[in-house]
């Protein structure tokens, strides 16, 4: 945060936000303070087995809280992106043109590029220090609660707070911010299109991610006990059942029909019966499920972060466009 | 904006600016001039002649429209824009401070410091809380402690007590008569330009009126006082009658012979003849 090594552009910009560094490191000691506290306290009490589930103990107070934060720390990892963007296209690049000073800032002996490098470089290096450090926060925090029940790593924010594609988001938001700034022009329009630009790709990559890499299927005959699971750690995407000749089958055909029995509702005997011979009937003799194994989350990490990454470059590519595009 | 003719410090040719798109209306049209170096020149012109876009664009903040503007690049002109732009939350230690960094290896502290100095507020006020003309003050501080072959100040004095005004255009005329630094300065107050400028240049409507030396064009000029009566050959700029009495302001085509009372103009009364009369003849 010192200011006294740094030269040139990226003094003044460092002098610029040094409140808002300085508030961002506050508000980053506080969370470790709790989050530290919790574990602390949490500690006091070890957590009781029975029978090899965890019940919670009643005076635990601190576990359920810190499950709690951790929850939310996982949330921010998802959301910092958004107010880097934010933060960036706003305060640090729309309002230079919106009060003017940028007819101070382009008139001084460094060109236009300069002075936007060095508000991306400030932002970029802050904005990834910020988000390693929400990383750790829940890397730090899960240690402390990850008896009972872990976070799955399949969760969109267990997914986020633990991989590598947080640190692209970041680099990403940067630039979109960079981008959008220029072209609005007015400091809160320019926030909130480019944290709608960062939302959309988070929710997008959410919906979308376990698209990416081909499912893994699991079959097994329709006699087995219950809905069968695939051995190991995995995420469940979908499941139902299969013809002889392979093709799924519709279940909800079989379940109407059964529902359409007078009287069958509260007896699950009959109902079971009705629909295996339903199955037969349409020659369903197979379930699967369809999920992707725990060795998938590095490769989708991967190719996420490659795709993000391009879209930054991209937009840090059409920011000094814009740029050289209007000042010469 | 890149190189300057040997004893010219600013440019233009055919050099028009429009804004807002296709359907904007035009700032400047066709303006040309050559300023040559070290020479103090007023900017006038009405309200919307186009005085801050020409400035504007000397400074490269925009790229004109149609033709060219030849002049100091970016690390040798220093612009102080009409609105006083300065980051709000710096101190004004750290305002000077920023002029240093940006501009490595040219950077005046004393000549920057001087004209900060006298302007009632210690070097740890944050800008956002100085007053307008306390702001000027460190804006023009910035511009000065540059060292610019070109200094672009758009309404500098505007904000500024008559008190202020004359120790800071004192300052600045003594500074660019021993630098040889190159002054363009647009303003409303004629009184201010009196004496400190010896170049004028007229904007109306976007286009270049008057442009010259301060004694040539005062010279090319006769104020006339006599009966009404044909006054060709000369141009008439501006003109007068208060019953069978005439006053005019002429630009004069060889000698004035007649019954008239000739003087010479002051600049005050040459700039408001061609301000009344911003369409009348271009020079």
């Amino acid at each position: 945060m010192s200011a006294l090594s740094l030269k040139g552009p990226a003094w003044v910009t460092v002098r610029q936000y040094r409140r808002t560094l300085w508030l961002a490191l506050a508000l980053a000691l506080f969370a470790l303070a709790v989050v530290a506290g919790l574990r602390i306290y949490t500690a006091q009490e070890p957590l009781p087995m029975r029978d090899g589930t965890w019940i919670p103990g009643a005076d635990n107070h601190g576990y359920p809280k810190l499950r709690a934060i951790m929850e939310y720390v996982s949330v921010v990892t998802m959301v910092l992106p958004g107010v880097v963007a934010a933060f960036v296209a706003g305060p640090m690049v729309a309002r230079e043109y919106e009060s003017g000073t940028y007819q101070l800032s382009l008139t001084q002996s460094v060109s236009p590029a300069d002075w936007l490098r060095s508000k991306v470089t400030v932002a970029t290096g802050f904005a990834l220090l910020a988000m390693l450090a929400v990383m750790g926060l829940f890397w730090f925090g899960r240690l402390g609660v990850r008896e009972g029940w872990d976070y799955h790593w399949g969760q969109a924010g267990t997914y986020t707070a633990t991989g590598v594609t947080a640190l692209a988001q970041v680099l990403a938001a940067v630039a979109v911010g960079a981008l959008v700034g220029q072209l609005v022009r007015r400091t809160l329009p320019a926030m909130a299109a480019a944290g709608l630009v960062m939302g959309v790709v988070t929710l997008a990559f959410n919906a979308y991610r376990w698209s990416i890499l081909p499912l893994e299927r699991a079959t097994g005959s329709l006699g087995a006990d219950g809905p069968f699971t695939p051995s190991g750690d995995h995420l469940y995407m979908d499941s139902g059942v299969l013809t002889s000749s392979g093709t799924p089958f519709d279940q909800a055909i079989c379940w109407n029909q059964i529902n359409a029995i007078p009287g069958i509702d509260g007896d699950p005997e009959r109902w079971e019966k009705a629909q295996e011979q339903c199955y037969a009937e349409h020659g369903v003799t197979t379930q699967y499920l369809d999920y992707h194994p725990a060795s998938h989350f590095w490769p989708t990490q991967l190719i996420e972060t490659g795709i993000v990454l391009a879209l930054a470059a991209l937009a840090a590519f059409a920011a000094f466009r814009v740029l050289r595009a209007r000042h010469p | 904006m890149s190189t300057t003719t040997e004893g010219i410090a600013l440019r233009a040719d055919h050099l028009g600016m429009k804004y807002g798109g296709r359907r904007g209306g035009w700032a400047l049209r066709e303006c040309a001039f050559a300023l040559p170096a070290g020479r103090i020149c007023a900017l006038v012109g009405p309200n919307g002649a186009g005085k801050s876009t020409l400035l504007a664009l000397a400074a490269g903040l925009m790229r004109p429209t149609e033709g060219t503007l030849t002049g100091p690049g970016r690390d040798d002109l220093a612009y102080v824009a009409q609105s006083k732009p300065l980051h709000p939350r710096l101190t004004v230690a750290d305002t000077l401070r920023m002029g240093r960094e940006l501009n490595p290896g040219r950077w005046d502290e004393a000549g920057a410091l001087r004209v900060v100095e006298g302007g009632g507020f210690s070097s740890d006020t944050l800008v956002h809380h100085l007053s307008g003309g306390q702001r000027t003050r460190v804006a023009l501080a910035l511009a000065l402690g540059k060292r610019a072959e070109l200094l672009l100040l758009d309404e500098p004095m505007a904000d500024l007590d008559p008190l202020a005004r004359h120790q800071l255009m004192g300052l600045l005329m003594s500074d660019a008569a021993e630098r040889g630094t190159t002054v363009v300065m647009s303003s409303h107050i004629l009184t201010e330009l009196e004496g400190a400028c010896d170049h004028l240049m007229l904007l109306a409507g976007g286009r270049v009126r008057l442009d010259g030396a301060v004694d040539d064009l005062l010279a090319a000029h006769t104020l006339l006082r006599g009966p009404v009566a044909d006054l060709a050959p000369h141009t008439v700029i501006d003109s007068r009658t208060t019953g069978r009495q005439l006053t005019a302001l002429v630009r004069r085509e060889g000698p004035v012979e007649g019954a008239w009372e000739t003087t010479e103009p002051s600049l005050e009364e040459l700039l408001l003849a061609h301000l009344r009369n911003p369409e009348g003849a271009a020079a």
